[in-house]
């Protein structure tokens, strides 16, 4: 199988029988968006050090997602990635910076902070509680703050939310926003252990085993035992 | 020099303090009519030399009636500490500026200005520093409210 059906599914769809028809637009659109998601050079706050400097740096690794270019102009930015608590100081501010974007652009919300103020929430005189009192927010990733891993978790839903998502025909319209918590006692060094054992058992075989399964092997172990009677 | 012959001498020079229990350093407090003639001699006597102003902030007890303004202070040449502190009335808080002897006070008397409400005399641009230029009412004392703060429920 080529790109086009083993690596970009739901462009072509096959129909029963055996024709196949390209479906729609969108999909190929969508697909370039969720895996081209420049993020703005934005944070305000400690969750900052984590969603933008620990995962764009060489461990983590955001490159992997096409995600890494961090830009610091919104003009070129579609991802705005709000790392922290926002006061009233910054409110308006960020909403001019989140209208200036281009569209279409998404919003994800990292941190107790961003999503409801968190600590601050009570008795404070300045801090806003929750970003979506300012922006439209698609994906909430809790933590205080998020491990890389959860991060990633919460921007693999953005992409799989951006692939379903919108169409052309209608611009805007598209999935509601969604809480993306990493299932719990999950870390980095767990998810690359379950890799590196899929990749055992998938990859790895017997040679000698596996060869002496092909059906034309037992046709010649057969003439072998019958020359052996004889 | 000892704390001890620190504290005779500022009093010496200026009557009118008060020493201070209950501190680290050498404390003593001061009425707000004289702050102003009391931190000149600090900075200016041969002997005492604080150089450095290292922190300024007020603290609020609404209770008692007044804001401590605190200042502490820090003889680079002589290696000497001085906590200054000085009352003002709640409801009439003005306090003399030093931002005359000690420029870094002008950002520092600007931030006490603008969380605490605290009036500086003769400051040159008491402007707010952190909040915006709209904002009503000055967030760190006690009895601040808006309309947007959520009381902890019980």
């Amino acid at each position: 199988m080529g790109v086009a059906l083993g690596k970009l599914p739901g462009i072509v769809e096959r129909f029963p029988g055996g024709a196949m028809a390209i479906t729609r637009l969108d999909a190929a659109i969508n697909l370039a968006r969720s895996n081209s998601l420049w993020p703005l050079m934005f944070g305000t706050k400690c969750c900052a050090i984590e969603m933008l400097m620990a995962t764009g740096a060489s461990h983590h690794d955001l490159a992997r997602f096409g995600a890494e270019v961090a830009r610091a102009s919104v003009r070129q930015a579609d991802l705005m990635v709000i790392a922290g608590a926002i006061v009233k100081k910054m409110a308006p501010r960020m909403r001019l910076l989140y209208e200036q974007m281009a569209e279409p652009r998404y919003v994800i919300a990292t941190g107790s902070c961003a999503i409801s103020g968190g600590p601050f929430m009570y008795n404070s005189y300045t801090v806003v509680r929750g970003a979506d009192e300012v922006v439209p927010v698609d994906v909430y990733v809790p933590g205080c703050p998020p491990r890389p891993e959860a991060f990633f978790w919460g921007l693999l839903t953005l992409q799989r939310m951006i692939r379903e998502g919108e169409t052309i025909r209608e611009p805007g319209i598209r999935r509601k926003p969604v809480m993306a918590a990493l299932p719990e006692d999950v870390s980095l060094h767990e998810i690359r252990a379950e890799i590196r054992a899929a990749l055992a058992n998938e990859n790895v075989i017997d040679v000698t085993q596996a060869a002496n399964q092909k059906p034309w092997a037992r046709k010649v172990r057969e003439w072998i035992q019958r020359a052996s009677l004889r | 020099m000892d704390p001890e012959s620190l504290l005779a001498l500022v009093e010496t020079e200026h009557p009118s303090i008060r020493r201070r229990s209950h501190a680290d350093r050498p404390a003593v407090s001061v009425p707000s009519g004289e702050l102003l003639a009391v931190m000149t001699t600090l900075r200016d006597h041969a002997d005492l030399r604080f150089d450095l102003l290292l922190t300024l902030t007020a603290v609020d007890f609404p209770g008692e009636d007044r804001f401590e303004l605190l200042y502490r202070l820090y003889s680079t040449v002589h290696g000497l500490w001085l906590i200054v502190s000085s009352d003002v009335p709640r409801s009439r808080p003005v306090a003399p500026s030093v931002s005359s002897l000690w420029p870094i006070a002008e950002w520092q008397e600007r931030e006490a200005y603008d969380l605490m409400g605290v009036l500086y005399d003769n400051h040159p641009d008491l402007r707010r520093v952190f909040l915006e230029d709209d904002w009503v009412g000055y967030p760190l004392r006690k009895d601040y409210q808006d309309e947007y703060m959520l009381e902890l429920p019980k």
